[in-house]
């Protein structure tokens, strides 16, 4: 029996009609087309299908689309302003902190939604906000030099 | 003095080199003869692998200066 | 100030602002109009026979659009060994026998996810179990059941290799050990797992979208197994989510969803789950080693006898290469007079261990650099200057085997013993373990039997001066895109952002053999740089009628500035000169071609990495809990060409090196992989992972492209060696199994204290 879902994605409203079932990150790349949010394990273990709902990093595979009603939803198709990219993209981009790529996406989000809770996060707080993340490729190091970098002002914000 | 091998046409300098050609090879020629002699392949290449001082080659190359020397 | 003007430079990697921005597309990404989804039905029995399948049930299920078994196919066997047709002994879709849990017997394609899942179910496969064996020493006994038709003892392959008399040598050492170790299996954990996405069309022609590390290999496979013509299939790399090892051989994903769209000319993806990533595709091959070591009493290493015997899994896959490079590099980096190496590959009933990061080196570096503290601590001599008193040194040739030419080891163990000195006295419990190692830059054997060189490029320069280059080599995260750009950029003189790369599409690169054995830098790089040389004469032969100077100057380009040499401030703009070229040349697209395959290079790679890691742990004496603090990396990689890649390398490889050593394993039973999930197969995460520090080193690799060589896999060998050093200096235990677990510390730490008591 289908329902209604009401969800705003990087600032655009939608209303679904989707089954119950449905997990948020299908809303997401299957419905929606946003496929930057990638499916890393689908158990929740990860990090690679991280969004933003409603402030808050959460696992879109352990999210149904259901629990999201009337939410707000940031993807990392959101992140960036027009062409401008976000001081993290930047940052991320300098430090070598992307390789593969396919857990940037969650990195980005959780890292955003670090800083939008805590703006001056040390070291060790920021591996704590990434520690749901797997990365396979860069040793998770780059990652935090490049969020550090972001905190301490190096980049500025997009107007 | 060398050691022809019993089935193919190795020559080996020393017993212990002839033994390793053999149970190296492991193919069922080399095989059939080492099983002639009373051994049993398997073990001789465990104990080989796993015996401090490779006992695996030792026991097969006692036969072999027996049976394969040749003067030279 | 570099004499380089891209070369050695800090860039963004190409394709970064892609992933940033989520506009990169993954292959799972991907959607064609009539795409079906394809789901594969695997055994549960690690060794059975294939009695019958019936698929009636699932042909009917409303949504399934085609079903397909053993039957279906050729009935060809797929190898990577193409040499060797007895090692060719993989079906991927089983016809008459599974040989472990998770051998594909089905595949299903459908309107959905969902509906081809269901549609499995309905697959009714009648099987006859057989008995199975798990243990490598069990298999080759003659009692064991027989895996492979023609195959007895299920010896897979043996290597041997050997110099000096070793025999004769160990009389004459003063010190000899013996030593055996268990080295692990470890899954490759990419992030992105297995898939592929095929499209068979009505005129008989594949094109398959595939995340892979070779789209070359993957082509000539499908070949062999559809019986098709190579040119009929076209293998093209979207973005890629990492590789290590896992996906250069052909694999269910991509065998099934051509098949299953060849029968219906749909276009059919197939992803494989987390779960099936895990226990159905490929792992690092666990290794028994036993060790033999003989030194005199100064140091000087006289004797290394080495016998091996490997866990095959139930297909031979890059097996028989790990075998062969475990053998090899167990004599790296040092100068032993008289060594020998038997390596045996058992068959056994569980999921296939083929090529990992490292490819053997890490297992061959973990034990030799154990047993060597434990010779250096039984002559009293330090560490470091056992290594030094017998390191490689540049022009060192392995007897019969191998000529290096760069060689940093010397300069890399100055850094690394300044570095130990500076820590100076370290707290209580810590300890400090080094490891060296040396590595290939790209394997000269040419067992695939490919009759291309090795890596070609083709380079293109467009009338408003920008550059299309075309590789085969495989971008996988690792900037191999960058790099190449880089390289042709130095080479043809213009900037890195004038270069547009175009790669690892067959059906419009050159062939190129992939990137695996760290070999694209030196090898397609090597191509790229000939392609671009070639290239710019074209440009050159205009400069100079254009410039008409004195002959005894050269001209040269740097930065889109065509000069004299040694006047650079005379000269011309290259886009002129371009706009000149093709117009003299009566319209023609200058096109510059070139490739690369090594010769007269000995019979392993054409240069060789080194380096010494330092690892720095503290440990709990009380639970054997154990922190990595510190991961101090020394290495000789040539020339640095992308310096942001080459530090994510390094980086990156002690996390995956690390977890080998510390965390990551896969036990099983009867066959079963216990923890087939990211939550119960534990790896490294931001809290574990250490600080990192790079020691650069300044050499020049004739062989290689401005002097680089490889840097990828060879920083993945130390660090479990350099782990289980720092352990024993910490608290004076050895764990010779991997992963080196805190339980293991524990249970040595106790039992160490029982023997004192006695």
């Amino acid at each position: 029996m289908k329902k209604v879902v009401k969800l705003t994605v990087n600032g655009q409203a939608y209303d679904l009609y989707i089954k119950p079932k449905t997990l948020l990150i299908e809303v997401l790349r299957d419905h929606l087309g946003l496929t930057g949010t990638k499916r890393g394990c689908n158990t929740g273990s990860c990090g690679a299908c991280a969004v933003i709902l409603d402030g808050m990093a959460v696992k879109s595979c352990s999210v149904l689309a259901l629990q999201a009603d009337g939410g707000e939803v940031m993807t990392v198709e959101g992140l960036a302003i027009g062409a401008e990219l976000h001081p993290l993209q930047k940052a991320f981009l300098d430090h070598g902190a992307v390789q593969c790529g396919f857990c940037t996406s969650g990195m980005l989000m959780s890292s955003k939604a670090l800083l939008d809770e805590n703006p001056n996060p040390d070291k060790q707080q920021i591996k704590e906000g990434i520690d749901g993340h797997i990365c396979r490729c860069t040793g998770y190091n780059s990652i935090v030099r490049a969020i550090t970098d972001v905190v301490k002002g190096e980049y500025k914000e997009a107007k | 003095m060398s050691y022809h091998c019993p089935v193919c046409k190795k020559v080996s300098h020393a017993p212990l080199d002839l033994a390793r050609h053999m149970i190296g090879r492991g193919d069922k020629v080399h095989r059939d003869w080492i099983y002639s002699k009373g051994f049993k392949y398997s073990e001789l290449l465990l104990l080989q692998i796993k015996s401090f001082g490779g006992e695996g080659f030792k026991a097969l190359a006692e036969v072999l200066e027996k049976e394969t020397k040749v003067e030279d | 100030m570099s004499k380089y003007s891209v070369i050695g430079a800090r860039v963004r990697m190409i394709g970064g602002t892609e992933k940033v921005t989520g506009d990169a597309k993954y292959t799972s990404d991907l959607t064609l109009p009539g795409m079906l989804y394809g789901k594969i039905l695997r055994s549960p029995h690690p060794h059975a026979k294939i009695l019958n399948i019936d698929t009636s049930k699932a042909e009917k299920m409303i949504g399934v659009k085609a079903v397909v078994t053993g039957a279906d196919t050729i009935g060809k066997k797929q190898g990577i060994w193409r040499r060797f047709p007895e090692l060719c002994d993989e079906e991927i879709l089983c016809r008459a026998k599974v040989r472990y849990i998770g051998d594909a017997v089905a595949a299903v394609a459908a309107v959905d996810e969902d509906t081809a899942e269901e549609a499995l179910g309905l697959i009714e496969v009648e099987y006859e179990t057989l008995p199975a064996v798990f243990d490598p020493m069990e298999a080759i006994t003659e009692e064991a059941p027989q895996i492979h038709e023609g195959v007895e003892l299920n010896i897979n392959v043996n290597r041997h290799i050997e110099w000096g008399n070793v025999d004769e040598a160990f009389t004459k050492c003063d010190h000899i050990r013996e030593d055996q170790f268990v080295c692990s299996s470890q899954a490759h954990m990419c992030m992105e797992t297995h898939c592929a996405l095929a499209s068979f069309d009505y005129n008989g022609k594949l094109t398959v979208w595939t995340s892979t590390q070779s789209s070359y290999y993957i082509q000539v496979l499908l070949m062999g197994m559809l019986g098709m013509r190579e040119g009929d299939i076209r293998v093209i790399n979207p973005y890629t989510g990492g590789g290590f090892g896992s996906k250069f051989e052909l694999d269910s994903a991509q065998f099934c969803a051509s098949l299953l769209s060849k029968k219906i000319c749909r276009p059919v993806k197939i992803v494989l789950t987390r779960e099936e990533e895990f226990t159905a595709t490929k792992r690092r091959t666990p290794m028994y080693y036993f060790l033999k070591l003989g030194a005199k009493k100064d140091g000087t290493l006289l004797a290394k006898e080495v016998r091996v015997i490997t866990e095959g899994g139930a297909y031979t896959a890059m097996g028989a290469t790990a075998l062969y490079l475990t053998g090899f590099f167990s004599s790296f980096p040092y100068k032993y007079p008289n060594y020998r190496y038997d390596g045996y590959r058992s068959y056994t009933n569980t999921e296939p261990t083929s090529a990992m990061r490292g490819f053997g080196a890490p297992q061959s570096t973990f034990v030799g650099e154990s047993q060597l503290d434990m010779m250096a601590e039984d002559l009293g001599i330090d560490p470091i200057e056992i290594r030094r008193k017998n390191g490689m040194t540049p022009d060192y040739v392995v007897p019969g085997q191998a000529f290096i030419q760069s060689c940093g080891l010397h300069q890399c163990l100055d850094k690394i013993e300044a570095l130990i000195k500076e820590r100076g006295k370290l707290p209580p419990n810590h300890g400090i373990g080094i490891a060296a190692y040396g590595f290939m830059s790209g394997g000269i054997f040419n067992w695939f039997d490919t009759p291309y060189s090795f890596s070609a490029a083709i380079v293109k320069i467009n009338i408003d001066g920008k550059v299309d280059l075309f590789t085969g080599a495989n971008e996988i995260g690792q900037g191999s895109n960058t790099t190449l750009s880089m390289i042709c950029a130095e080479e043809l003189g213009v900037k890195f952002e004038d270069i547009r790369i175009h790669s690892a599409d067959t059906g419009i690169c050159p062939p190129d053999l992939g990137g695996w054995g760290s070999r694209q830098t030196l090898m397609s790089g090597n191509a790229v740089k000939m392609a671009a040389a070639d290239a710019k004469r074209q440009i050159m032969e205009f400069a100079a009628a254009k410039m008409g100077v004195n002959i005894v100057y050269d001209l040269d380009i740097k930065d889109q500035w065509i000069h004299l040499v040694d006047r650079p401030e005379r000269g011309v703009s290259y886009f002129d000169v371009v706009k000149e070229a093709i117009r003299g040349r009566d319209g023609e697209v200058i096109i510059g071609r070139g490739h690369y395959t090594p010769h007269r290079k000995g019979m392993i790679s054409p240069a060789y990495s080194f380096g010494i890691q330092a690892a720095e742990v503290e440990v709990d004496p009380e639970t054997g809990k154990y922190k990595l603090l510190n991961v101090s990396t020394a290495h000789d990689s040539g020339q640095v060409i992308n310096q942001v890649g080459i530090e994510g390398q390094l980086e990156g490889a002690i996390m995956m090196a690390g977890g080998y050593g510390y965390c990551e394993d896969q036990p099983m039973d009867k066959g079963k992989i216990l923890n087939p999930s990211i939550a119960d197969y534990k790896m490294i995460r931001s809290l574990d992972m250490p600080e990192t520090k790079i020691l650069e080193i300044d050499t020049y690799e004739p062989e290689g492209p401005f002097g680089a060589k490889e840097a990828g896999e060879g920083l993945t060998n130390p660090t479990a060696g350099a782990i289980g050093n720092a352990i024993y200096k910490a608290v004076g235990v050895r764990v010779n199994t991997l992963p080196i677990t805190p339980e293991k510390v524990f249970r040595a730490l106790r039992e160490k204290e029982s023997k004192q008591k006695r």
